[in-house]
């Protein structure tokens, strides 16, 4: 992943991330991409007819209607059911595996384990460090060691029970402490170097030298409790191996095209003899976006049995395949000049990874690189450590990696303005590294709509009037922040596109969209449909989207890094706009107008110069276009341009473009029970361009809400050895024990969208998936410091918590001295 | 490991009096397990964790359902849900039962969990239980020998133990007459606000007396011991004396000694000390402009 020149990073390179050998890096030869009349950002008829408007998602009927299609709801003639044997020790040898009583119970049709496709698989290619199933040691409660096909799930079960597996137990590891006190405790063996699974530095500029030349500096220890995504899917799949040899999986994933790959380099198959689908998703947040044990068990039962073979986690093992969001700890020292500029920055960061790798390499990188706007950072340094500890593997959540360091950050700039005695949102103002700009760490940024964002949340929530005003248990806060749309690169080095679409039309008046493109429910198929309707005149009910088929869609990297609108969009922009091209040629050369006259819009070609005469159906111009070009299709496809810093590592963390929030939120807090309430949330987001603002709205609350449960509620922790259950077990792998917000504890969200039209995205569309959460923790602890005078700097702030910071600390005192600073009527 | 719901027999009785000789006759072999809502035993069921497999299904017996008023007191069939007693216009006269009954869980919750299975699972977070103590609520159970009454306090013997025998099945509680005047406070503290089990909560009662003295106190506590408890020190430090920031402070000082709490994982046992304090000054203070003193 490096950029291929030995270039002198600005700071310490970091160790580690060697190529191996047998892999070639890219060339940096990027695949030009057309060049459209007016740019992407115009639109193709005169006004939008479609983008930026109201409209229905897709699929959206068959959903509420119960009648969408998920993996758990496919059913195989002879499909067998199957179950995975979980580890009870947090960390134990594997001393041997005895299957033979669950294979003679009636019913019972196979059974394997992890000797039977012991290939490490990994998401990150250069940490590929997990097994389908277990080989010779468990590393956390829930670690998957054996897989039973039977009759139905019962039969497994008792089966399960019947498996013998001998353990020798070792010491476990289950915090970051522990990890690095105790490296001959060793998690996963292909760290390398006690439980070390990642550490990088990079410095940019003189942090030294910046801090000492600040008025204020400000010390904070942050803890940043993690979490998990909780989709309301469970995973599952369906795997058929048929008689020819060739295997199919269904499976609730975000990333068919990475597990298409892992499939068949784990069960030894080639590539072109698997094949992937994803069924609708209910939901994935980041859960589903690498291979799992189910996969793997499922398509080798399948191989073994001859039979179609379903697999559906329990709840509680959603809870174990986990992936969530990194604890951890993240010591910061940030410092302002006396009038508000931020002059330097210096991180510290744990980050407690779990078990296995998954994509832990880019996290470790995210915790520092997606730091660097939307305030101009003179001066910057962070050294990340991840840990491999005995609990379930922690990878993506929405906001992978940023989220952690984006809480400290944001809440360090609220104890600088208070020890300045400035507004933050005026600070946050003064910061603003700008558009058309370089960060610090050579992330290129486009458009940037953050002081819209500022304003808005400023004006809607009523700031100037709340700000230290609100009589005490009350408060406002305020945070910012940046997200990716997208990276730059796909995660297996090759010289590829990202994204790619093959469109058809058809003679009927029909479109269909091709592309392996990933809908968790964030609405990318929509976004599809909207374009060609938006570039060919159709009516959304005459376009159908096939997606995420490995044999029938061209290859798209998957739903993460809040990639797909901007990339997949970008691919379907191009390839409706050849088929446009070609359409409004034909209609010109009949007609004796010039093609840039002709508009398809509302089912209706014409010229724009004569409608009146020079019109016909949308249908009836595919047919000429047809008579005069032979059968209809395209293509486009994605790649980002060469974008990144010029060291190791300076390509995690770019992206072709950045969307931008500030957040405010107003708490109500009850000083004798240390409950807090949050009240309203006001999220301004730049997306942009709304391609459909329901959906839009949909994310920024969604992403909002997401980050007030794990604020106030979301526990992440793990049990003593007691009787009755292991060490290291989770505290409450349920729907009931992991608290996540109802809707009666959901604020008052209130949805801002900012449109800076990007540039390089569709229509000058960017992210807005992820990016919307990030500010939702910062502002909530620094409303919280407003209302009670004590900080917030460990989560969740839960009643517990908040009672033990009003108790230690003089609350009421801090209270009164902020709020002398920028007291009195403005 | 799940339980699977085909290995599972119900017995559907036609009335009381035949669910009563069917669970009797069942105690030969298998007991019957009574099952109403079956929000506690699903949920058992799907953990593993219930061992018996054959089921007494009480929706038949009608019984045991019926919200009536005789003379000021209130009996509540056990079949009862949460959603039709926080319903009910009868109601209006017991508030605490109402604002416990819209605590328990969520509305779907609420309209299958019963009375009686609150009482019957006998869970310390019961969050029915503590309005049951302050109002000296009486529960009726009937079996095959006939019918009994036991104060709801007696029936609680210690963690999930209740003074029934295994033939008996829960018919009604009952409700007195909550005395002219009385103050009457019902607090639940969870996590969150729908789907959440209690920290602490409570319901407590205070009726003022002739001179202003308090004559009949009752703060009853639920997710802070092995049962649902009243906290006697405290009641006696309010009984017999007027309202007054002193009390109220030696009420708190009384509340410490008899409430110790349980540890587990859903709070720490210094955060519910500290909780219930917070609530019973909150009591207090709502009931009466002396408490602030
Ligand atoms: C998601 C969820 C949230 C919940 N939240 C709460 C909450 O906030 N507060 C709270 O207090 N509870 C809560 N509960 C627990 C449960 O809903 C209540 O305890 C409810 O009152 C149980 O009633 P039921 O009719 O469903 O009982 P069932 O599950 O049918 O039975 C429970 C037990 O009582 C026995 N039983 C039932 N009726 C009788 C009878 N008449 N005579 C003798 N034995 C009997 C059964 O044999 C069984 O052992 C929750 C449960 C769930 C699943």
């Amino acid at each position: 992943m490096s950029d291929g020149k030995p270039t002198q990073a600005p700071g310490t390179p970091p160790a580690g991330m060697a190529i191996p050998g047998n892999r070639t890096m890219p060339k940096e030869d990027r695949l030009t991409p057309p060049v459209w009349e007016g740019g992407r950002a115009a639109p193709p008829n005169g006004d939008f007819r479609m983008i930026g408007k109201r409209n229905r998602k897709v699929e959206g009927l068959a959903k509420v209607t119960g009648r969408a299609v998920y993996a758990d709801d496919l059913v195989l003639p002879r499909m067998l059911h199957a179950k995975l044997l979980r580890s009870i020790h947090a960390h134990a040898r594997i001393v041997s595996i005895d299957a033979s009583a669950a294979l003679a119970l009636p019913g019972v049709h196979a059974v394997v384990t992890g000797a039977d496709m012991p290939t490490h698989f990994g998401i990150i290619p250069w940490t590929e460090d997990e097994q389908a199933l277990c080989t010779d040691k468990v590393r956390y409660v829930g670690d998957a060691i054996a897989a039973v096909a039977a009759d139905d799930e019962r039969t497994c079960e008792e089966a399960l029970k019947l498996v013998r597996v001998e353990y020798e137990p070792l010491p476990a590891v289950t915090d970051i402490e522990t990890a690095l006190a105790h490296p001959e405790w060793q998690v996963n063996e292909k760290a390398g170097e006690g439980n070390i699974s990642k550490h990088v530095r990079l410095e940019f500029g003189d942090v030294d030298g910046a801090l000492a030349a600040s008025d204020h500096v400000v010390e904070g220890d942050y803890w940043y409790e993690g979490s998990t995504h909780a989709p309301l899917e469970p995973h599952c799949c369906v795997a058929e191996f048929d008689s020819t040899g060739f295997l199919t999986v269904w499976s609730s994933t975000q990333v068919a095209h990475y597990l298409h790959r892992d499939l068949a380099k784990v069960l030894n198959l080639p590539t072109q003899r698997v094949r992937v689908i994803q069924p609708v998703v209910g939901g994935g947040f980041g859960g589903k976006s690498e291979p799992f044990s189910l996969e793997f068990a499922a398509a080798k039962l399948s191989m073994v049995t001859g039979r179609p073979v379903k697999i559906l986690y329990t709840r509680e093992e959603v809870f174990y395949a986990h992936r969530g969001r990194h604890p951890m700890r993240l010591r910061y020292r940030t410092g302002m000049t006396a009038d508000g500029a931020i002059t330097g920055t210096d991180a510290l960061v744990q980050l407690d990874g779990g078990a296995y790798s998954s994509f832990g390499l880019v996290t470790t990188y995210y915790s520092g690189q997606l730091l660097t706007a939307p305030y101009a950072l003179p001066a910057y340094r962070f050294d990340s450590t991840r840990v491999f500890t005995n609990k379930p593997a922690c990878g993506p959540k929405r906001g992978h990696g940023s989220v952690q360091p984006r809480f400290a950050f944001e809440c360090q700039l609220d104890k600088l303005c208070e020890k300045a005695g400035l507004d933050p949102i005026e600070v946050r103002r003064r910061n603003f590294i700008g558009e058309r700009t370089k960060t610090v760490n050579g992330m290129r940024v486009t458009s940037n709509g953050f002081l819209e964002c500022l304003d808005a949340v400023e004006r809607e929530s009523g700031w100037a009037a709340k700000f230290r005003r609100m009589p005490y248990g009350r408060g406002i806060g305020v945070a910012g922040s940046m997200y990716i749309s997208g990276t730059n690169y796909c995660i297996y080095p090759n010289e590829m596109p990202q994204s790619a679409v093959q469109l058809r039309l058809d003679r009927s008046g029909r479109a269909t969209v091709m592309s392996g493109c990933s809908d968790i429910g964030q609405g990318v198929e929509s976004v599809l449909a909207y374009i060609v309707c938006e570039e060919l005149g159709l009516d959304l009910r005459d376009v159908r989207v096939v997606a995420a088929d490995t044999d029938l869609t061209p290859v798209d990297l998957g739903a993460y890094s809040s990639r797909e609108t901007f990339m997949v969009g970008n691919a379907c922009l191009d390839a409706a706009r050849h088929l446009r091209l070609k359409i409004a040629q034909t209609l010109a050369e009949r007609w004796g107008v010039a093609a840039g006259e002709i508009v398809l819009a509302n089912g209706v070609a014409c010229a724009s110069s004569d409608p009146g005469r020079f019109a016909i159906s949308v249908k009836e111009a595919f047919q000429w276009a047809e008579a005069r070009h032979g059968t209809l299709g395209s293509v486009g496809w994605y790649q980002s341009p060469k974008l990144g810093g010029e060291y190791r590592g300076g390509t995690i963390g770019a992206s072709p473009a950045y969307s931008f929030t500030a957040h405010v939120a107003e708490v109500e807090c009850d000083p004798e029970t240390g409950f807090v309430a949050v009240k309203h949330i006001w999220v301004a987001h730049d997306c942009g361009r709304a391609l459909n603002p329901v959906t839009v709205e949909g994310q920024m609350e969604g992403s909002a809400y997401m980050g007030f449960g794990e604020a106030l509620l979301e526990t992440q922790r793990y049990k003593d050895a007691a009787p009755g259950h292991a060490f290291g077990l989770h505290h409450g792998p349920s729907l009931l024990d992991y608290r996540m917000p109802t809707s009666l504890d959901t604020p008052e969200l209130h949805a801002l969208i900012v449109e800076s039209v990007d540039p390089e995205g569709p229509y000058g569309a960017k992210e807005a998936g992820e990016g919307p959460l990030h500010p939702s923790i910062p502002a909530i602890a620094n409303a919280i410091h407003d209302a009670l005078g004590v900080r917030c700097d460990a989560l969740p702030f839960d009643p517990p918590s908040v009672m033990r910071l009003l108790r230690a600390g003089e609350a009421r005192a801090n209270w009164e001295r902020a709020r002398a600073q920028v007291g009195g009527p403005r | 490991m799940k339980t699977a719901i085909s290995t599972l027999a119900v017995e559907c009785p036609k009335h009381l009096k035949h669910a009563l000789t069917l669970l009797h006759e069942s105690l030969a072999t298998e007991r019957l397990t009574p099952l109403a809502g079956g929000t506690d035993l699903f949920v058992y069921l799907n953990a593993g964790s219930h061992r018996g497999t054959r089921f007494l299904d009480l929706a038949p017996c009608a019984e045991l359902r019926g919200i009536k008023a005789i003379k000021g007191r209130l009996r509540i069939g056990a079949l009862e849900t949460f959603d039709r007693i926080a319903r009910h216009p009868k109601m209006a006269a017991w508030p605490l039962l109402v604002q416990a009954a819209r605590c328990v869980g969520a509305a779907q919750i609420q309209n299958r969990g019963t009375i009686g299975g609150n009482i019957a699972n006998a869970s310390p977070a019961g969050d029915s239980l503590p309005v049951l103590l302050a109002y000296d609520a009486l529960v009726h159970v009937a079996s095959v020998r006939g019918e009994r009454t036991i104060p709801f306090r007696e029936l609680q013997t210690g963690y999930r133990q209740l003074a029934l025998e295994a033939d008996e099945l829960i018919v009604a509680v009952e409700l007195p007459e909550v005395p002219a005047g009385a103050k009457q406070f019902f607090r639940k503290v969870g996590t969150r606000a729908a789907q959440s089990i209690s920290k602490v909560v409570f319901a407590g009662v205070l009726v003022p007396g002739r001179g202003g003295q308090w004559s009949h106190v009752r703060l009853a506590w639920g997710s802070m011991a092995p049962i649902t408890v009243r906290s006697l020190r405290a009641e006696a430090a309010l009984l017999a004396h007027k309202p007054s920031a002193q009390a109220a402070a030696w009420a708190d000082v009384a509340l410490g000694e008899d409430l110790v709490p349980i540890d587990d994982i859903r709070s720490d046992a210094e955060y519910r000390l500290s909780a219930a304090r917070h609530v019973l000054a909150q009591f207090l203070r709502s009931s009466h402009a002396g408490f602030r003193g």
